[in-house]
């Protein structure tokens, strides 16, 4: 089980509505606002770009901080290279004491929050003013940023103006335009007094020694204007080689970060620029001018790290965060890091802030890739989570999902206890076709939802009776039925053998396949996963077929994934490739071989459809689907809002996470009730368990059904 | 519709998306218009940092002609006070409706952060037609200034329940002047 601190954390930002109302809306907007502010410039190639320079300084870094410190320095900068964070910040609190700096004046620098800056100088009576107005609030609140861009987001224009009333000792009302005039007002007094600014950089070029800083409020131009010594601090990641090389990331950075073409301000730096030393005389002069490069032991980690090495490609957008639909719901606050947060946020934990946190808050990830789409340094941000969550199942194995995955990863006696549970059900089913409530500490997985019934009799008895009267066959495929297709929706699998047959191939169902091991990849037990993976890849044979078939794309994705556990294994790898090569999910085989067609029985139905998580982005499958629907006689298809955010399922998610999981749905839910259609239409059985499960504990009467039954009925193939 | 044209609509029509508004005025008009905003909104005093350019037009004069306090010097302590701002922009980006100062100078850094009201003065025929254009010319510099700052519209946040909340720390207003100075050569 999640730790219950974490838990109760949840609770907490699930209950906080403003954060639910601001986070929700800005959530819901942002796909749109950051396509448009991408006219007319091509966001794959940026951000393939952004890996190349990126990946390029990565490569080169001791090559560049050495050429930055050079260049920086002849333009009149000092520079110092931490290697720690503990000498980062003993160099800064040496610089303070030693220039008298009584008040500081910060702009955004994540790598000063790393180095717990504001609390050792705070300590040493020494004034940092966070000049950011989302920073400024917290700071006033005493509480950590719920998101990397707007730190704010969970409080109300009410509870900034008691804070502003508290602070300025003046009454404050709760009008934005106005509380923006209070902080204006505040911080310019800030400004014009500040002994120092420290700055934090978006990127620093090694060529030029230029460091640059982004920002909307023009606060990072005060900081970098007004006060005579000005620090910057910056983590080792930021380095691009060239001035040239630094356009890509400016391209993706405030179009991912707040669908802006370009912020306000965007400052180039480079050495020592010049002050008014005295605004009596008006004496002018060189600033002081410090850059801290941060190169602390966990940033070298993360590089040595051939997994996590990419992690050196993210740009700090946030864009993670805003298309995740668990931070939708939660904000930053839970991912407990007061710098980073949500995917990415976890990923930099585990290396710059914290392990044990990582390692809880890694499971907060739906598995849904939605992140990937958008991030601007192409990371692959699920599965590094998911090597997260591997490490941290070796180093700490929770033995009731070990007991579970075991029993899983064991055919026989996972499919016995199948059968069993199919007598056993009855209790629990109030005579209805699904099971509204489970006993006891399976609860959690009936909130918000009802299961479905577990099939009296099992596909794989009723396939050998199954007639395939196929002449001049083309082709034999194989089909993976998955455990939800075998003891489920024993229909769909039947649907799907009827559909390859009606375009002339035969399907055979090899007995000893079982479960695909997606259940126990997703809980990082990498040992049960190759086991069954070994299974399958044995009893699926794929050298006697053409093709293999499965009708859940998320047993599709994990059986061509088979080859990374057989990289040492040069038999098993030659087998898991071909296995891999030959598996197509049905919508796209059925496609492939011909199966669009105008047949239909012409009877008028309105149906919505839902992508799934894995079909859509693992395998890039979401027009074929759409074409075998609407050329069939009487569909008429109505698109659904956010027809691809996940349904809240994320395979054993709804059971780590019940209580993310059920508003993720509710808002599925939402969005099809919207349509008006009479039929939901998915390709994932368990998308179409937690949908149906939905539907159905709100009494509403509609189905949901595989797209491959849908066209086997309205073909009049069943 | 001339290259001249062309450039200058595309360049207001992109700073109007991000509440800036611009005039496209010959050197012998430029000055008026400035002194004229200001009146109408109601600036009083104003921190004009001075380049060639703003001397050839006129704008002090102009100002003060319209009866509004000009400083020209110890802009760090009158810009505490100053509702304007003027300087030159060195560089300006049609695709964006962005200004870019390519200042080594203090004072025309401040007068362009400082006030309420700051107006940029570019010459069109330093304007660029996009964002890549910008960098290819400040990848050119040799030394590269030691400050560089691209100004795309007024201070803005929405930090506050993510209501977009226009003038924050830097000016509230922002308009640009750009001078038809001459015919540019399109480079294709």
């Amino acid at each position: 089980m999640a730790n219950e601190a974490l838990k109760q954390e949840i609770q907490s930002a699930l209950s906080n509505k403003t954060l639910g109302r601001t986070l929700g809306t800005f959530c819901e907007t942002y796909p749109e606002k950051r396509l448009k502010s991408y006219e007319g410039v091509d966001f794959e190639e940026t951000r393939e770009n952004i890996r190349r320079v990126k990946g390029y300084a990565a490569d080169h870094i001791d090559e560049m901080i050495d050429e930055f410190t050079k260049n920086c320095t002849a333009r009149g900068g000092n520079v110092f290279h931490a290697k720690s964070a503990d000498e980062a910040m003993a160099y800064v609190r040496d610089l303070v004491k030693e220039k008298g700096v009584q008040t500081i004046v910060k702009s955004k620098s994540m790598a000063s929050e790393e180095i717990h800056m504001n609390k050792v100088l705070g300590d040493d009576g020494v004034l940092v003013q966070e000049t950011d107005l989302g920073e400024f609030i917290i700071a006033l609140e005493g509480n950590t940023p719920v998101h990397m861009v707007m730190p704010a987001l969970h409080l109300n224009k009410e509870q900034v103006a008691d804070l502003f009333t508290d602070y300025t000792n003046e009454k404050n009302e709760p009008i934005i335009s106005e509380e923006v005039k209070t902080a204006r007002k505040v911080m310019r007094e800030k400004f014009t007094h500040a002994d120092m600014g420290v700055s934090g950089a978006n990127v620093a070029v090694a060529e030029t020694g230029t460091v640059f800083t982004m920002t909307n409020e023009g606060n990072g131009r005060m900081v970098g204007t007004l006060p005579k010594i000005h620090l910057y601090i910056f983590g080792i990641e930021k380095f691009v080689k060239s001035l040239s090389d630094a356009r890509y990331i400016f391209k993706a950075l405030p179009r991912n970060g707040t669908g802006q073409r370009l912020t306000s301000y965007l400052s180039l730096y480079t050495g020592a620029t010049d002050v008014c030393l005295d605004k009596e005389t008006d004496e002018k002069g060189p600033k002081e001018f410090y850059c801290v490069i941060l190169d602390d032991p966990g940033r070298r980690q993360m590089l040595e790290d051939e997994t996590f090495r990419e992690i050196f490609d993210c740009i700090r957008c946030g864009a993670c965060l805003d298309v995740c639909p668990a931070f939708a719901l939660l904000g930053g606050h839970v991912y407990g890091s007061n710098v980073y947060t949500g995917g990415i946020g976890t990923l930099l934990s585990h290396f710059l802030v914290s392990e044990e946190r990582a390692e809880q808050i890694q499971n907060i990830c739906l598995q849904c890739g939605r992140c990937k789409e958008v991030c601007g340094g192409g990371l692959h941000i699920p599965e590094m989570i998911m090597k997260l969550r591997e490490r941290s199942a070796e180093l700490h194995p929770n033995p009731t999902y070990k007991f579970a995955l075991d029993a899983v990863s064991d055919r026989k006696l996972f499919h016995s206890m199948l059968r069993i549970a199919s007598v056993a059900q009855p209790a629990f089913m109030d005579g209805k076709p699904m099971m509204r409530h489970l006993p006891m500490f399976l609860s959690g997985l009936s909130e918000g939802r009802s299961l479905p019934k577990i099939a009296q009799v099992p596909f794989r008895d009723i396939f050998p009776m199954i007639p395939q009267d196929v002449k001049e066959p083309k082709g034999k495929i194989a089909i993976f039925t998955g455990c939800l297709l075998d003891f489920v929706y024993v229909d769909t699998a039947k649907a799907v053998i009827k559909d390859l047959n009606s375009i002339g191939y035969i399907v055979d169902m090899p007995m000893g396949q079982s479960c695909c091991g997606a259940p126990a990849t997703y809980m990082g037990d990498r040992e049960n996963a190759k086991k069954t993976a070994e299974l399958n890849i044995g009893a699926l044979e794929a050298e006697k077929y053409d093709y293999i078939v499965s009708a859940c794309p998320t047993c599709t994705h994990q059986l061509k994934d088979y080859e990374q556990f057989f990289e040492d294994d040069p038999e098993m790898l030659a087998k898991a490739k071909e296995l891999s090569e030959k598996c197509y999910d049905f919508c796209k085989l059925f496609h492939m071989l011909g199966g669009l067609s105008d047949e239909g029985d012409g009877r008028e139905i309105n149906i919505t459809y839902h992508d799934s998580c894995h079909l859509k982005r693992s395998m890039g499958v979401y027009k074929e689907q759409r074409e075998l629907l609407t050329h069939t006689k009487g569909i008429t298809l109505t698109e659904m809002k956010e027809s691809d955010n996940c349904c809240g399922f994320g395979g054993t998610y709804s059971i780590k996470f019940p209580e993310v999981a059920a508003p993720i749905l509710e808002r599925k839910i939402d969005h099809i009730q919207e349509t008006g259609a009479d039929m939901v239409a998915v390709d994932c059985p368990g998308c179409m368990m937690q949908i149906s499960g939905g539907l159905d504990a709100r009494d509403i009467p509609m189905d949901v059904k595989h797209t491959a039954l849908i066209i086997a009925e309205k073909r009049g193939l069943m | 519709m001339g290259a001249v044209d062309e450039l200058y609509t595309r360049f207001d029509k992109n700073l109007q998306a991000v509440n800036g508004n611009s005039w496209l005025a010959g050197k012998a008009d430029a000055a008026g218009i400035i002194a004229n905003a200001y009146k109408e909104a109601g600036v009083e005093s104003a921190c004009v940092y001075e380049s060639e350019l703003l001397k050839e037009i006129g704008v002090v004069k102009a100002l003060r002609e319209a009866g509004i306090e000009v400083f020209t010097d110890h802009i760090r302590l009158h810009a505490e006070t100053a509702k304007g701002g003027i300087s030159e922009a060195q560089c300006s980006i049609a695709d964006l409706g962005s200004i870019v100062q390519l200042q080594d100078d203090i004072d025309g850094r401040l007068v362009a952060v400082m006030p309420e009201y700051y107006i940029g003065v570019v010459k069109i025929s330093e304007m660029v037609d996009d964002y890549d254009a910008m960098f290819d010319k400040l990848c050119s510099l040799d030394p590269l200034p030691a400050f560089v700052g691209f100004i795309t519209g007024p201070s803005r946040t929405a930090d506050i329940e993510c209501v977009s909340t226009v003038g924050v720390h830097g000016p509230l207003k922002l308009s640009v002047v750009v001078i038809a100075d001459e015919r540019r050569q399109r480079n294709g």
